[in-house]
């Protein structure tokens, strides 16, 4: 019999969940003040949902062995959008809904079986907001979002900004049977690839010059005016980051645009972003997030409605970074009601009740311990702060 | 920190001359009396990570090496989401499908259908027979693979050829080239999208040093 858990799926202790709740509720606490409501979408989906009309590979969901093609939620934005689109698509926009919970994703481990990815993620949708505006709301509250996690400046948090929009402009030039393989190569930063295409040298070297590109906003704007001319892309991200530089300057986060950048899952069709900090060995994307208009209008959206964007922490992967605050149970103000040879377990019970609808945290010893001296010694143990002893 | 992986082997001498040319010395790795899985550079910036050939781009897809240098054959058979950054040009070698001498064979596609084929690297060779709808049996061997034909366990190899006396000293030939193979640089997709001038600088000047790079198939 196998005692292990699956490969990839979690197993936490008290620490690790009230770390994970405290960070929830940190970010709750935020997307309520933004007028954001909680929905609660379901950890098992349709196979189509969960695909999101093509955005998610099918290789990326855990399928279940059931009637009808089933499948566990890989993201969160997949099954809110089919929520928007169908029954709250008559609720007036913009529509703000946050949820968090459970996703899984499954991905090849190293022996070429399956590996289930199993993240506690916590994140935001907006439905029916406009270009720039929409994204002006969302990256001003993923900055909000990140002072209430209380980051430290040694995570050297950064924001790394792409847009399907500039990605288009680079691959405008190309017949669109090469376009896919281009932007493969993009996207992976593999050169070689690029260099195997057989593409014209002065073709390969503007390529080239746009792997390499990334870094200060402005920088890479004024690059890629000089590059493509006044396109409405550039002015959209401009403004943005317009806003957005202050801000971050004064949070300690570098903001990078990065015309080659797009992520792994395809959702995406505007803005596309990731937060990354430095983690114990490698950095570590704790957040993502972008525009997913196409999204909708897969699932029927039409007009105003099909506009949507969001973004997603990955709460597992902040608790695990270095040095993060972390709650520690034992500071917990809990009292130890032990009670000795003389009283009884019925006693101390009674006791514990009393303490209870005083409000305070109790927990019983529930063998008689021999005298207030050991009872004392238990506190360590049982992290409790503080003994009530019934001798009699 | 700049963390590099590097496969202990055939390409750990050049490997450590070409880090050498962008200005990082790992040449303590070469000594025979280094006995240390993780060396530093000469400068102090970096450190080296002495790993197997197939772990390579384990350590750099997972982001504990930002770079790393590795045969081409082992990124197609490991399918690590790596870039690949220089053809470096060395370790040259190809992946070639092999038979007895005396069997006949002169192509793949002559090979009967669900005979047994030994390799250690059983992905490119699934990749390679179901691109010619051959179905074929894949015997996994981790070494000495000439010895499948020899026995009878297979019919054909497919393994890395670099001069061909090995194989004819077996009494095997090869019939059909799936690839050309070199060493390659290459690096963790995150890392460099952050990579402030750093990790640019060493790849540029490995670039720099390399020869004309060979076009694989």
């Amino acid at each position: 019999m196998a005692l292990q858990p699956a490969s990839g799926a979690r197993d936490l202790n008290p620490q690790q969940v009230e770390h994970n709740q405290l960070l929830r509720e940190r970010l709750a606490a935020v997307y309520r003040c933004w007028g954001y409501d909680e929905v609660s979408p379901p950890q098992v989906e349709r196979m189509d949902t969960l695909k999101a009309g093509g955005g998610i590979d099918s290789a990326d969901i855990v399928r279940l062995v059931s009637d009808e093609p089933l499948g566990l939620r890989p993201e969160l934005t997949a099954s809110i959008a089919r929520a928007a689109t169908t029954r709250l698509a008559e609720r007036p926009r913009p529509l703000r809904l946050w949820s968090s919970g459970t996703v899984f994703e499954s991905c090849a481990n190293d022996e070429g079986g399956q590996r289930i990815e199993e993240k506690l993620h916590s994140g935001v949708e907006l439905f029916g907001a406009s270009q720039v505006n929409g994204e002006l709301e969302l990256l001003s509250l993923l900055m909000t979002s990140m002072q209430a996690l209380e980051l430290q400046q040694n995570h050297g948090a950064q924001l790394l900004v792409g847009h399907a929009g500039l990605m288009n402009l680079i691959l405008s030039p190309f017949v669109p049977e090469v376009r896919h393989q281009i932007k493969q190569a993009l996207v992976c930063f593999d050169r070689l690839q690029l260099q195997a295409l057989d593409l014209p040298a002065e073709q390969l070297q503007r390529l080239q010059t746009q792997i390499d590109l990334r870094g200060e906003p402005s920088e890479v704007l004024a690059e890629e005016r000089r590059v493509f001319g006044s396109q409405p892309v550039l002015c959209h991200l401009e403004r943005m980051f317009n806003h957005l530089q202050p801000i971050a300057a004064q949070q300690g986060i570098k903001l990078q645009l990065d015309p080659s950048f797009q992520p792994h899952f395809e959702l995406y069709d505007g803005l596309v972003f990731q937060l990354v900090c430095q983690g114990r060995a490698a950095p570590v994307v704790i957040a993502r997030g972008g525009r997913y208009d196409r999204v909708l209008k897969r699932f029927g959206a039409s007009g105003h409605n099909a506009a949507g964007l969001g973004f997603s922490f990955c709460l597992d992967d902040i608790r695990d970074l270095p040095a993060a605050e972390q709650p520690c149970v034992s500071d917990l103000d809990r009292v130890l009601v032990a009670y000795g040879p003389a009283s009884s377990l019925e006693t101390a019970l009674l006791h514990q009740q009393e303490l209870h609808r005083k409000g305070i945290n109790a927990m019983i010893e529930l063998d008689p311990v021999e005298s207030s001296d050991h009872a004392e010694s238990l506190l360590a143990t049982r992290r409790c702060s503080s003994l009530a002893w019934l001798a009699s | 920190m700049i963390t590099v992986a590097l496969a202990k082997g055939a390409l750990l001498k050049e490997s450590v001359a070409r880090f050498s040319a962008a200005g990082l010395d790992f040449s303590a790795v070469l000594d025979p009396d280094n006995r240390q899985l993780m060396v530093p550079s000469e400068c102090g910036r970096a450190r080296a990570l002495l790993v197997r050939n197939g772990d390579v781009p384990v350590y750099v897809a997972y982001g504990q090496a930002q770079l790393g240098v590795v045969g081409y054959d082992v990124l197609r058979e490991h399918q690590m989401p790596v870039a690949q950054l220089v053809d470096l040009n060395f370790g040259g070698c190809r992946m070639a499908v092999a038979v007895k001498e005396s069997s006949g064979y002169q192509r793949a596609a002559d090979l009967p259908p669900h005979c047994r084929v030994a390799s250690k690297f059983t992905r490119c060779a699934r990749a390679y027979f179901d691109a010619l709808e051959l179905p074929v049996e894949l015997v996994h061997l981790t070494g000495s693979v000439e010895l499948g034909p020899i026995t009878g366990i297979a019919e054909a190899i497919v393994d890395l050829v670099a001069t061909g006396r090995t194989l004819k000293d077996n009494g095997l030939v090869a019939i059909e080239d799936l690839f050309q193979t070199t060493a390659r640089l290459v690096g963790h997709p995150l890392s460099l999208r952050l990579d402030r001038g750093e990790l640019g600088e060493i790849i540029d000047a490995m670039r720099a040093a390399t020869p004309t790079p060979v076009v694989t198939a």
